[in-house]
């Protein structure tokens, strides 16, 4: 009659039966045969009388509830009855044998449903950590990847996925400071990559057998824990191990490929950023990836767009590889030059040049270098006219620009776009000064070094423990070395401290010139103006400075003629420190003749045919002469009046000791007296005369004359951008420095009705110029004829300063607004 | 961070003309002093307390005084000038009038060189009547001991140190020569020991450390040879020292053997530690080529002064490295 049933009825009674016993039994010998007869269907053991038929209706239909009752039943008296062994035995045995999909969501849920510190779930965790320490994931994706199961719901499906890929965060919810190290993420998405791999190695193996595989559920898992955040951990372990097995092996490669095919799109984008961040060499990538970017548009997107023209926040290194992806096979080739296209027009936009960060600038410039030099001659050949429209367009936009940073990367980036187009023709050959960033941006122009080779790293182990252990032994003789070199080091340094005598400093030890300097003022000035000596204009040029500080007389007869002179001066003779040798001659000479001078300046400044350079250095002399008028008188003696000094002071043979012995004295004497009160210990500072104020008229109402009045070679108020912001500045700090002049309340109104006009100005740097002015403006007028003069004024301003601090909260740069906005409320 | 450069700490000014020749008189009684040995003739004697010129002597009728030195205390002073004598003088009780004179006949530039024998005994090297000679003498007595005529083309003799080793019975004398040789004679033999070409150009100075046996001279080149005495008395050639201009006028090394000092024509002091010649200060004050350097005997190490005398007519007194505790901070 027995056999006559079916086996899903048969086992049906006899899970049944064991349930009943269970939960009324308390007898040990009872529920150990119970346990007993549950396992039994789970393996076949060798007096096994269970068909594979009710093994298979036991693992579909009754596994998940028997393992339910027994987490229900967890504190019943019966499971005290048993010994350790044979709780271990048959009780964890059940939930580690059976299929390791329905175990892991029994065992989340039942984690999650237990009151959190108790001994059942203590017993549940150490169970899940032998699951996982076992290897049973492994068993689960490959029971996935087989094919079976495939008939279960997708809903199913969904919820094994989540709890197979969030159980860090579930476990670390529930357990809170009690959790395993082997449940965080650290650890956790290490292993889960590792069992990956131990899936797609059988999985290989498989198909060399012939036997079909699915990767779905693997590749849902990987890209499941990408999209989470978890890509780098995941990748960590797999990229380089699929980096070595695809080497040589096609059918890894092919292998890979479905993987990345079978992610789902939504997930492909973290997939693939992960990816191309943990391999660490283009033909790496282009080996494990295929030609995924020809199949997928997500993929086509993500690499060729995403990546490169809206992210800006990987290294250079992920750049060259992308693109050394692109570049690697034939069938990309077209990908490539249409990235280039993309790039380029990124790069000399205008706008783009204008208004994007400037990280974003030079990722893009890295880009477009990387991708120039991976671009064969024949490539480049038919992609010459549009490189040159793109290079000459950009090289312009980023001149343009008033950053600096901008306007070098656009030499840098013209330089060996140029280069690379003419072969044999002309190049473009810009002076800057190079730095980090430019060296790194032409270095990008030499492709990456084939020769270099990967790490042959052939037991990537699926244990880290045996690297961690070599790592130490590898770090011992080098810090032996280290040591020697030291010990090695030290006698000889000992022997090399010459003399304990400490060198004094011996830059001024300069060669000296054979001819005289200039002794007269007229003698420079004719040096300069006519002679072919380069040692007798670099001797004048030096001179000036002096000689016109020492005869004032003298300076003011020649003053407005030599200004002229030195204004377009050029620099014939590269001479050391042209530049800061001819403006310190020039503010000489403004402020000992500051009338005359600054007339000339100033007109000079709005006439025709000078040079950006030469009305920045107009602006430059102005404001530093106006500084050192400004300033109290000072003894600006040379070395001579200090030794006088010294000659008066000290009395004979004072030793080496600088200290005085008065002051010594004068010390001690301090030391020991009490002072009940502290009182002004400091003179009041002396009172001396401003030369400015009388004059500072002079230097600023001219500057403000012609500003409207467009030129051929200078339109201010047109493209050069420059010239304003400097000149904005300029007249903002001549109003800073006229605080306490008489003529500061018409200034300030003044220059508040000028910058009015330029407030809302297209670069930035102008409108920074007038956010200072403006603060010049409060901060120097005296307060009271603040409100009288420019009562209808200051709403419009406040309105506006409001403005921009609302704006500029946005772009971080609020401390410079909200200074001004703090200036602006101290006047209420 | 080095320290900035010194400056000196005071300036004697007054001379009226180039100094040619400082010796400091501070070994005993108080006020020290410093001689100075002007291109006019005069010989000046500094009070360094009071810093104004105590006295002033002409003896050398106008010629340029070349070498000033003290015989057993500073009231016995003996100088050298291109009149072609070495004066003898008594300072004592505020006399200054000339006691001794002695005729060379050397129309050069070479100083003499001084060397006590025994109490109240010297020997004076100076240069003599024939280009190359080198004459000794006795002093007080004025007998004449030896001339050293080298046997080789040398051509005048620039300079001349002349010192007593431990090792050998009689004295030894180095002589710089114009074609750039230096020589090492014995004198008790009158034979040349060694010889080197130290520069391609006349030897301007030199200066020697006996206890080191070791020694450093200078000419018109942008460098500075320095040398030593092997076992068997022969001159090596060391690694010579690079200047920033060319032109050494004299070089002094100070007594305690820590630093030497050079005088150079582009108007500054270079200081370098003796043992490696490493540079250590530049003294940068006088306005024209600085013609003659003298450190300070005084017992008290750290009143010993540098004095550089110059072309510009004054002299600056420098303290340098002569504290031992604060210099090597």
């Amino acid at each position: 009659m027995m056999q006559s049933l079916t086996p899903d009825v048969e086992v049906r009674l006899s899970v049944g039966q064991c349930v009943r016993t269970l939960t009324t039994s308390n007898e040990k010998e009872e529920v150990t045969k119970t346990l007993h007869t549950l396992t039994s269907y789970l393996d076949d053991g060798p007096q096994s009388t269970i068909t594979s038929a009710q093994r298979a209706e036991f693992s579909r239909a009754h596994y998940t509830r028997t393992l339910q009752f027994l987490i229900s039943n967890i504190n019943a008296d019966w499971l005290q009855l048993l010994t350790v062994a044979q709780c271990t035995e048959l009780w964890d045995g059940l939930f580690l044998r059976g299929p390791p999909d329905q175990t892991l969501l029994v065992l989340m849920d039942g984690i999650s449903s237990m009151s959190s510190p108790s001994a059942g779930l203590d017993r549940l965790v150490s169970i899940l950590e032998r699951f996982l320490q076992s290897g049973r994931l492994t068993v689960l994706l490959w029971t996935r990847c087989q094919g079976k199961g495939l008939s279960d719901s997708p809903q199913l499906r969904e919820t094994l996925l989540g709890r197979l890929v969030a159980l860090p965060d579930l476990t670390a919810n529930q357990l809170h400071h009690h959790n395993k190290t082997i449940f965080l993420p650290q650890q956790y998405y290490p292993l889960l990559a590792r069992d990956m791999l131990t899936v797609l190695e059988r999985t290989c193996q498989a198909l060399r057998d012939r036997k079909d595989c699915s990767l779905t559920f693997v590749a849902q898992a990987l890209g499941k824990a990408c999209v989470q955040g978890h890509s780098g951990l995941v990748f960590g372990v797999l990229a380089p191990r699929l980096s070595f097995c695809t080497r040589s092996d096609m059918v890894w490669q092919r292998v890979c490929w479905k993987l990345l095919e079978n992610v789902p799109e939504r997930w492909l984008e973290s997939v693939l950023t992960g990816m191309v961040q943990a391999v660490n060499r283009p033909d790496a990538l282009s080996r494990i990836m295929g030609n995924l970017v020809l199949k997928n548009k997500k993929a086509q997107f993500v690499i060729t767009h995403k990546l490169l023209l809206l992210q800006y926040k990987y290294e250079t290194r992920v750049l060259s590889i992308l693109l050394g992806y692109l570049a690697q096979d034939r069938e990309r080739r077209p990908l490539l030059i249409q990235v280039l296209r993309s790039l380029c027009q990124a790069w000399a936009n205008p706008s783009a040049v204008r208004h994007t960060p400037l990280e974003q600038q030079l990722y893009v410039s890295r880009a477009l270098l990387l991708c120039v030099g991976l671009l064969s001659d024949a490539e480049l050949q038919d992609l010459r006219s549009e490189l040159l429209q793109c290079m000459l367009g950009g090289m312009q936009s980023h001149l343009d620009s008033s950053v600096v940073r901008v306007r070098r990367m656009g030499m840098v980036v013209g330089e060996c776009l140029s280069s690379r187009m003419d072969v044999n023709g002309a190049k473009l050959k810009f002076e800057y000064e190079h730095d980090e960033e430019t060296k790194e941006l032409l270095s990008l122009m030499t492709p990456l070094s084939e020769e270099e080779t990967e790490p042959l790293d052939d037991r990537l182990d699926l244990s880290q423990d045996v690297k961690g252990q070599t790592v130490p032994s590898q770090a011992v003789p080098s810090q032996a070395a280290s040591v020697a070199q030291k010990s090695g080091a030290d006698p000889d340094s000992e022997l090399d401290s010459d003399d304990e005598l400490t060198p004094y400093d011996m830059s001024a030890d300069q060669e000296m010139s054979q001819a005289a300097p200039p002794r007269y003022l007229r003698d420079c000035l004719e040096a300069v103006l006519s002679s072919e000596d380069p040692v007798r204009v670099d001797l004048s040029l030096r001179a000036i400075e002096g000689l016109v500080r020492k005869n004032t007389s003298t300076a003011r007869e020649v003053s407005v003629e030599l200004s002229k002179v030195l204004l377009h001066m050029e620099d014939r003779y590269n001479t050391v420190g042209f530049l800061s040798l001819r403006q310190a001659a020039m503010v000489a000479l403004t402020v000992t003749d500051s009338v005359p001078v600054t007339e000339y300046l100033t007109t000079e400044f709005y006439s025709m045919n000078y040079s950006i350079r030469q009305r920045l250095d107009i602006l430059e002399v102005l404001i530093m002469s106006a500084q050192e008028l400004s300033q109290p008188i000072t003894d600006k003696g040379g070395p001579s009046k200090a030794i006088q000094r010294v000659t008066i002071d000290t009395p004979l043979y004072p030793g080496d000791d600088p200290i005085h012995w008065r002051q010594v004295v004068e010390r001690r004497i301090q030391s020991k007296t009490k002072r009940l009160s502290k009182g002004v210990t400091h003179p009041p500072a002396k009172p001396t005369p401003n030369r400015y104020a009388p004059v500072a008229g002079h230097f600023f109402f001219p500057l403000l004359r012609n500003y409207d009045r467009p030129q051929v070679t200078f339109d201010l108020l047109g493209s050069d951008h420059l010239v304003l912001g400097r000149l904005i500045h300029t007249l903002g700090l001549l109003m800073h420095l006229s605080v306490n002049a008489p003529v500061a309340t018409q200034m300030g109104r003044a220059l508040l009705d000028f910058v009015w006009a330029v407030r809302y100005h297209v670069d930035q740097m102008v409108r920074r110029g007038v956010l200072f002015a403006v603060c010049s403006v409060f901060l120097s007028m005296p307060s009271q004829s603040l409100l009288v003069e420019l009562s209808d004024q200051l709403f419009e301003t406040r309105a506006w300063l409001a403005g921009m601090t609302r704006r500029m909260w946005l772009k971080r740069a609020q401390s410079r607004c909200s200074c001004s906005c703090s200036v602006c409320v101290n006047l209420r | 961070m080095a320290r900035p450069a010194p400056a000196p700490l005071y300036t004697l000014r007054g001379a009226g003309s180039p100094l040619n020749a400082l010796h400091f008189g501070c070994c005993e009684g108080d006020p020290p002093l410093l001689f100075s040995g002007s291109g006019q003739g005069s010989v000046h004697v500094w009070n360094l307390t009071t810093r104004r010129a105590e006295k002033v002597l002409e003896g050398h009728s106008g010629a340029s005084v070349t070498w000033l030195n003290t015989l057993h205390s500073r009231d016995t002073l003996i100088s050298q000038g291109r009149d072609m004598r070495v004066c003898l003088w008594d300072l004592a009780e505020g006399r200054g009038d000339v006691t001794d004179a002695l005729w060379t006949g050397s129309v050069g530039f070479c100083r003499c060189s001084l060397l006590e024998t025994g109490p109240g005994r010297w020997l004076l090297a100076h240069a003599g009547e024939a280009m190359e000679e080198v004459k000794i003498i006795e002093l007080p007595s004025k007998s004449p001991v030896c001339a050293l005529i080298p046997q080789a083309k040398l051509g005048m003799v620039m300079c001349i140190k002349l010192w007593q080793p431990d090792s050998s019975p009689g004295p030894l004398l180095l002589a710089g020569y114009e074609d750039g040789s230096l020589a090492l004679w014995d004198v008790s033999q009158r034979s040349v020991l060694s010889r080197a070409a130290a520069h391609p150009e006349p030897v301007m100075c030199l200066d020697f450390d006996p206890a080191g046996q070791r020694g450093i001279s200078g000419s018109s080149e942008k460098s500075l040879a320095s040398w030593m005495l092997d076992g068997q008395h022969r001159l090596q050639l060391q690694e010579p020292v690079a200047l920033v201009n060319p032109g050494i006028s004299q070089l002094c090394i100070r007594g305690d053997r820590k630093i030497v000092a050079s005088a150079g024509w582009d108007h500054r002091v270079r200081v370098f530690g003796w043992k490696k010649l490493r540079p250590l200060a530049v003294l940068q004050h006088h306005t024209d080529i600085v013609l003659s350097l003298a450190f300070s005997d005084h017992q008290d190490p750290r009143n010993r002064m540098l004095a550089a005398g110059s072309k510009d007519q004054r002299i600056s007194l420098w303290s340098i490295y002569n504290q031992g505790s604060s210099d090597t901070g």
